[in-house]
């Protein structure tokens, strides 16, 4: 008999193939439900799961999501893909290409058409209610490259 | 992007966003869906290799979601099991105090798998009674051996 014992401290935690569930679940409600529905619900998701990266932005504003960003980039084995350039208006951040679409490609499997807006509702319900919003500025969907930017509201004007 | 590390939370919502959509059929669809169509890593370990697939495709999903648990194969007494101590999916959710996990949440692993694992030949029981815990249990069984 063979056996495999582990502790959650063995491993890191990084399961990949998660990215393509998620790339999995977006093409399915986009199918079942339309576009709007995939908006609807990260919508709903990102309003749950980002409360407390949206009240450490409204008590530190920018810097709080500079950090969030680069602490995710690195969890995800690619920090040398994202950059930043932060001013006390703005936070621009450019990605060489994107962990996810990068694993979803290589694991064969197409990019759901509104996987863009796991980025882009994502980030703009992250700042909802804040002083701040987000624009996507450019997106490769074939890489994930991307320029993007959160921005003080009245900053734009 | 939405991390692969923060997936689980996502997954939760999404069962929740479905049940208002459509009820509870409407999960289960989903599930059946991903059975299907979303598991062709699963599907070629078992078609190829039986209880050895169950144990190859196992031992790589749990060891990179730094999974607490013990899995064990017995070919000679035709079994497969897992006895997973601390899921890191279930255990997360009920970690995260702004989160309230979609209440049939577990349910999700017996639906994609059940039906795959059985389309094979083999039997997949689940004990689920620890979910509350963040444990639970399965065996695959080969009903050719184990009789």
């Amino acid at each position: 008999m063979e056996k495999m014992v582990r502790k959650a401290s063995d491993n890191k935690y990084l399961h990949k193939d998660f990215h393509v569930g998620l790339n999995f679940g977006i093409g399915y409600i986009a199918k079942l439900h339309g576009d709007t529905a995939v908006v609807d619900y990260l919508r709903e998701y990102a309003g749950v799961f980002h409360k407390p990266l949206k009240d450490a932005v409204m008590e530190y504003g920018l810097a709080a999501l500079e950090d969030y960003f680069r602490k995710l980039y690195e969890t995800e084995e690619a920090a040398a893909d994202i950059t930043f350039e932060r001013s006390e208006d703005e936070l621009r951040i450019f990605i060489k290409k994107c962990p996810a679409i990068t694993h979803i490609r290589k694991s064969g499997n197409e990019i759901a058409p509104m996987f863009i807006e796991t980025t882009r509702t994502v980030n703009e319900e992250i700042v909802q209610g804040t002083p701040y919003a987000f624009e996507l500025i450019t997106f490769d969907i074939d890489t994930g490259k991307s320029e993007q930017r959160f921005y003080r509201r009245e900053a734009a004007k | 992007m939405i991390s692969c590390t923060e997936f689980i939370p996502a997954y939760s919502e999404l069962f929740k966003y479905l049940e208002k959509k459509g009820g509870k059929a409407a999960v289960a669809k989903y599930w059946d869906r991903i059975s299907q169509e979303g598991l062709d890593n699963l599907h070629a370990e078992v078609s190829q290799n039986g209880l050895r697939g169950c144990w190859n495709y196992w031992s790589h999903a749990l060891n990179e979601e730094a999974a607490d648990f013990t899995q064990t194969l017995d070919e000679e007494k035709g079994e497969f099991a897992i006895t997973m101590h601390h899921c890191p999916s279930k255990g997360r959710l009920l970690e995260e105090t702004h989160l309230e996990p979609y209440e049939d949440y577990c349910l999700h692993c017996p639906a994609l798998y059940k039906g795959l694992i059985e389309s094979y030949g083999l039997k997949y029981e689940m004990d689920l009674s620890g979910t509350d815990k963040a444990a639970c249990a399965v065996i695959i069984s080969d009903p050719k051996i184990k009789g």
